[in-house]
């Protein structure tokens, strides 16, 4: 199933080019206005270097006007600003044209990730999501704003430039014909095997960065198993596989770029040669050897461009398959909104298997009175989580049915229901931003005051009022910085910030040192008056307190009470209790 | 080159300092004869000047096409060799490097990964070193070419006439300042820009990775409003970017025009009035320049234009790869705490153990972990260690590997101090499954034949026998060949144990250690793997953490740990007499079975 959602599909290119005509057709004239300036410098920048002709015929002729060529540098220093401001204006219309595409097809994007389901988000690796949103994106903006539009741009400079050089002389125009043809044959061929070599480079890399973690995080049992020695040898295979193919490709262009440099020093030669023959002026032949620069750079680049096209394409075709990608509606067709839970909670018959037949759960029924608060306990795997899970319907049970208030959670709209049950994990995730954005789950529809007193409620504002920034305190390395009480604490008043009517708790293991112990303790109290709550118990004062007990064995409910009445009875509980707690 | 130096480099720079000389000495000779190209373009300007036509046969038009010629083939010859060994050096260096990197890896013990990413060593082996390499390929490009290139135009410019070298050499400078100005404008954009992309990226994975939070507290409308501003920020600071190194370009093109004008005007004004036979004087000088020498001016000048830019880049380049360097060289430079003593010896190890007033303290820490623990282990016998979270039974098992310092006269092996014993002779005679089943990715064969090279396949099927992870071994497609991870099968929490049990047992050593594996199996395949233990491994020692009571019923000693303590180290039988934790374990689990099996 992994990546099946990811997987490329082809798409006719008829079609790519229609649907991302959709993009561009907004900007169109921000495209039809650059490519007229494009078409303006171009015409503008090639006069130049047959202004420098006339100037050195002016110099080199036997009568010179001091006016004509002082003249002839001002216009010069005209041309030349004026040419550059339109490089600079309709550089900058295009890249904003540009930038404008690939913000809205990042909402897009980003929009329809989120949009889609827990099931569909475990089937896809978060990182080609992330590529999708940041690089996918951008390649096919620049495709238009840059790829096509520098072919525009090269292959106009090129051909008004030769047009001028065979105005200026047909009969040297010719002779260069075969060199501009050159060029573009070495310049395609070179480009084409480069290429392979480049994307040869980027997956050995990609390779030996994958060795690299792979080694790194599994360093401990190579060091238990003292197989350094061999660890080493594979690295250093690929480092020198790398090392190979990049300075292959180093002489690929150690030939190309100097063998192109050559043809040049020799285009210069036949110029002289040819020039001479056919008794053009001074001014001439300098202006050719000036042109030389306006047609080497733009052939070479236009065969490249050709290599950029294809891999463009791909990079589109994968966006456009995720863009495709349907979000799995779960709500069914009939689901109620629902405002309010008295909060009692039902389990009938529930079984329930991650994989086929291994059943967490087996066949448990129970039922929970409205403002409960019930603790679950047992060993790792007995399937306490996984109650709390399916609650909210993050899976859904092969068999049995649950019913909060007496409606079956299936009729329930899935954002009322999740509305509706506060949710505190065990693993409190901390997103980059400050404490605030990380109660608020960056809602800004909250004021001050609620948010003080959800902080207050669950008695964290001690802790946040001593950071330096208080509320605004930026959280760093996802929160590292923060113990796990007070993660917990954060949690809390994310939760009871959202006003949830049942509250379901999954306790952190870690240790907790005996102050914040305390003030969880007070905050929990203080939670439990909310309304209905169902926690996953670690600690013996949330156990000693509940209304009941469930003790969970392998799926089941082998105990049910409350602390006293399970001690009494000398149960698995009482055991436990002992063993775990004994000497607190 | 020339500006990085540092104990890690240096001794790199002399392995291939012959590659360095060649070269440079190529580039110095591309540098030099490049500056001929404008001559012999102004030579023909003027000879036409001069004769009005050039006679295809005659001896200058031959000479001149002679020396286009091989000027050519000295730039084709300069070009390709300064590459070749230039960036040969450089990219050798980046690998050499690379591999220190890794045996320093290697070399570092858990505790450095305990407290470090290893994102940063990867980023270092990467990011960092292609800094490193491109400045000491590119960046000695740049240079050479600054220096070089820059003076011998300069010099060329003012010997062929001094006056206009004068005029042109203030405006000159201007191109340096306008360098200088916008890479300094640039960077800090591109800083900018890199921070909103990376904002970018680090937003949406972590939205993606926390998107259980975010769809618990149905906030994706949240998420996607914060996200819209950031898109917005990196399209604002792209476009910022775009706008200062286009103004960039656009500057430089400027003030080159402005600098083409003034040669052009004040050149032509000298050549002119030298023609019409008043020449323009200053300071008492007349200056009398042919049009021919103005084209080849012209040139030098155009000649020092790339390198004018490239030295302004050069200071940028230097200060990140100096900063590169830096990185890598502390990292080189990490202390090993892990090393053989001098006094260190082989051990021919047969299994016997003994702990001798034991306690340990983690590095960094100040809490002890185990206090006094003293017992005695023969070759030959299973031992059992039980205990509750956090007693201790990880750290008792892994002190026999050596993964801290322990204090000396402690813990001995066959009676050898164990912090006397060669950490590889010690790893080598010590197997162990470890709690975190870590795998590598490739086939269940690489994992399971680790300590093997040359692998026995039996060998490696008897293993996979004794773990009981033959049967699913099967059931993949590609049986022991199966990939793990990428492209191939993922394998369970349960399959993996006994994939890294196999691994231990495969290595057959006079010691195993079994950190916990057995817990996740059912009570059936513990049996068989007990089984095949207790069957296989009769001379030597087992040591077998469990946190299951039937796991140790049937080992010869078990040890009860209790807080860090030795709460007891006896028989199971004797155990449930005298042992409390034992005793409350052992009726959980008798209730919790019986439970279960109704």
């Amino acid at each position: 199933m992994s990546n099946d959602l990811l997987k490329d599909k082809k798409i006719p290119l008829r079609t790519l080019f229609k649907r991302t005509w959709k993009y561009i057709a907004k900007e169109k004239w921000s495209f039809i206005l650059s490519l007229a300036l494009i078409l303006i410098t171009v015409v503008s920048g090639v006069i130049l270097p047959r202004i420098t002709g006339y100037y050195t015929d002016e110099i080199t002729s036997i009568n010179p006007s001091l006016n004509k060529i002082i003249w002839i540098a001002v216009l010069m220093l005209g041309m030349s600003i004026i040419t550059q401001g339109f490089v600079l204006l309709e550089t900058m219309i295009l890249t904003k044209a540009g930038q404008r595409i690939v913000y809205s097809l990042r909402m897009e994007v980003f929009t329809l990730i989120e949009s889609m389901s827990q099931n569909q988000f475990n089937d896809m690796a978060v990182g080609s999501l992330v590529t999708r949103v940041c690089n996918y994106t951008s390649q096919l903006s620049e495709f238009f704003t840059n790829i096509l539009v520098k072919i525009v741009k090269d292959l106009s400079t090129v051909v008004v430039t030769y047009i001028w050089m065979m105005v200026l002389s047909y009969r040297l125009g010719l002779v260069l014909l075969g060199v501009v043809a050159l060029i573009f044959v070495i310049s395609y061929i070179f480009s084409v095997n480069v290429h392979r070599v480049f994307s040869r480079e980027r997956k050995q890399i990609s390779d030996l960065n994958t060795y690299l973690n792979e080694s790194l995080s599994g360093m401990k049992i190579v060091q238990l198993f003292k197989q350094e020695k061999k660890f080493e040898k594979t690295f250093n295979k690929k480092n020198n596989e790398y090392f190979k193919t990049k300075y292959k490709v180093t002489i690929a262009f150690a030939i190309y770029r100097p063998l192109i440099s050559l043809i040049y020093v020799l285009t210069l030669a036949l110029i002289i040669y040819y020039g001479v023959r056919y008794n053009l002026t001074a001014g001439v032949i300098v202006s050719f050897y000036l042109f030389l620069d306006y047609f080497f750079e733009p052939v070479q680049s236009l065969a490249d461009s050709l290599n950029h096209i294809t891999r463009a394409v791909s990079a589109i075709e994968r966006l456009y398959n995720l863009l495709d990608i349907e979000p799995e509606v779960v709500d069914s067709k009939n689901a109620i909104e629902v405002d309010h839970f008295n909060g009692k909670i039902e389990f009938r018959n529930v079984s329930f298997a991650y994989e086929e037949d291994n059943y967490i759960l087996k066949d448990v029924s129970f039922v929970i009175n409205p403002k409960e608060t019930i603790a679950f306990v047992g060993e790792t795997g007995s399937g306490k989580t996984t109650i709390l899970n399916l609650i909210v319907r993050n899976f859904e049970p092969q068999k049995g049915d649950i019913f909060i208030d007496d409606i079956n959670i299936k009729d329930i709209k899935l954002s009322s229901l999740r509305k509706l049950i506060g949710q505190m994990l065990q693993d409190v995730f901390l997103f980059t931003g400050s404490i605030r954005n990380n109660i608020t789950l960056f809602d800004d529809s909250y004021s001050d005051s609620e948010i003080n007193n959800a902080v207050k409620y669950v008695n964290a504002d001690t802790f946040i009022n001593s950071l330096p920034n208080k509320l605004d305190e930026q959280i760093l390395e996802k929160g590292e910085s923060l113990s796990t009480g007070q993660r917990q604490l954060l949690s809390f008043a994310r939760t009871i910030l959202a006003k949830p009517q049942i509250m379901i708790l999954d306790e952190a293991t870690a240790n907790i040192d005996s102050e914040t112990e305390a003030v969880i303790q007070s905050s929990l109290n203080n939670i439990k008056n909310i309304g209905t709550m169902l926690v996953v118990a670690h600690r013996l004062s949330t156990i000693k307190n509940a209304d009941q007990i469930f003790v969970l064995s392998h799926g089941e409910i082998i105990e049910k009470g409350n602390h006293e009445e399970l001690m009494k009875s000398q149960g698995y509980y009482y055991n436990l209790y002992k063993l775990q707690y004994s000497e607190s | 080159m020339f500006l990085l130096w540092g104990k890690h480099i240096n001794k790199y720079y002399l392995k291939y300092l012959i590659f360095f000389l060649v070269g440079l000495a190529s580039l110095i000779t591309v540098d030099w004869f490049q500056l001929e190209l404008p001559e012999v373009l102004g030579s023909i300007v003027q000879y036409l000047k001069d004769h009005g036509t050039i006679d295809l046969t005659s001896p200058f038009f031959h000479d001149t096409m002679i020396h286009v010629i091989y000027l050519a083939f000295i730039l084709l010859g300069g070009r390709v060799l300064w590459r070749l060994s230039l960036l040969f050096a450089s990219k050798k260096i980046e690998a050499h490097m690379r591999h220190e990197i890794y045996l320093k890896a290697e070399a570092l013990d858990v505790t450095y990964y305990h407290s470090h990413k290893i994102g940063n060593i990867m980023s270092w082996a990467t990011n960092d070193l292609d800094t490193l390499e491109e400045f000491l390929g590119w960046g000695t490009l740049m240079m050479v070419d600054g220096i070089f290139l820059t003076s011998f135009a300069i010099v060329k410019m003012f010997v062929l006439t001094p006056s206009l070298g004068l005029i042109s050499l203030l405006p000159i400078a201007l191109i340096a300042l306008v360098g200088a100005l916008c890479s300094g404008a640039m960077s800090n954009r591109w800083r900018l820009r890199q921070e909103a992309n990376d904002a970018l990226y680090d937003f949406s994975q972590e939205s993606f990775t926390g998107i259980r939070v975010i769809k618990a507290f149905v906030k994706e409308k949240q998420q996607i409003h914060e996200f819209r501003k950031i898109a917005k920020k990196s399209k604002d600071f792209d476009v910022k970017f775009v706008f200062v190194s286009t103004l960039f370009d656009v500057l430089i093109e400027i003030v080159i025009a402005v600098i083409v004008s003034i040669i052009l005007g004040f050149g032509g004004w000298f050549v002119y009035a030298a023609i019409t036979g008043n020449p323009v004087v200053i300071f008492d000088r007349p200056i009398i320049i042919q049009p021919g020498e103005l084209v080849t001016f012209i040139g030098y000048f155009f000649s020092l234009i790339w390198p004018m830019i490239a030295l302004g880049q050069v200071v940028t380049g230097f200060s990140k790869a100096r900063a590169s360097y830096h990185r890598i060289a502390n990292f080189l430079d990490v202390p090993i705490d892990i090393v053989d003593s001098e006094s260190a010896i082989d051990v021919d190890i047969k299994g016997n153990i003994s702990f001798n007033h034991f306690s340990f303290t983690y590095p960094n820490t100040s809490k002890e972990v185990l206090h006094d623990i003293t017992l005695e282990i023969k070759r030959g016998q299973q031992i059992g260690i039980v205990g509750t979270i956090g007693s201790g039974k990880t750290t008792l098992v892994n002190s026999l590997l050596h993964l801290y310092n322990i204090n000396p006269h402690q813990v001995f092996i066959d009676g050898a101090d164990i912090s006397e014993i060669k950490v590889a002779c010690l790893r080598g005679g010590v197997a162990i499954a470890p709690q975190d089943n870590f795998l590598f990715a490739g086939s269940i064969l690489d994992n399971v034949a680790l300590t093997d090279e040359e692998y026995d396949l039996d060998k490696v099927n008897k293993a996979c026998d004794d773990a009981d992870i033959s049967k699913d071994i099967k059931d993949f497609k590609d049986g022991v060949n199966t990939l793990i991870a990428e492209g191939g099968v993922t394998v369970s929490g349960g399959q993996k144990q006994r994939i890294s049990l196999a691994r231990a047992i495969f290595k057959d050593s006079p010691i195993l250690i079994l950190d916990d594996v057995v817990s996740a199996v059912d009570i059936k395949t513990e049996e068989n793997i007990l089984h095949n233990i207790k069957e296989n491994r009769a001379d030597k020692t087992t040591l077998i953490v469990a946190s299951r009571v039937s796991t140790v019923m049937h080992m010869d000693k078990i040890i009860v740990l209790n807080k860090g303590r030795l709460e007891a180290f006896d028989t199971p039988q004797n155990l449930l007499k005298c042992s409390e934790t034992f005793k409350t374990m052992s009726l959980l689990q008798q209730f919790s079975v019986k439970k279960g099996d109704k």
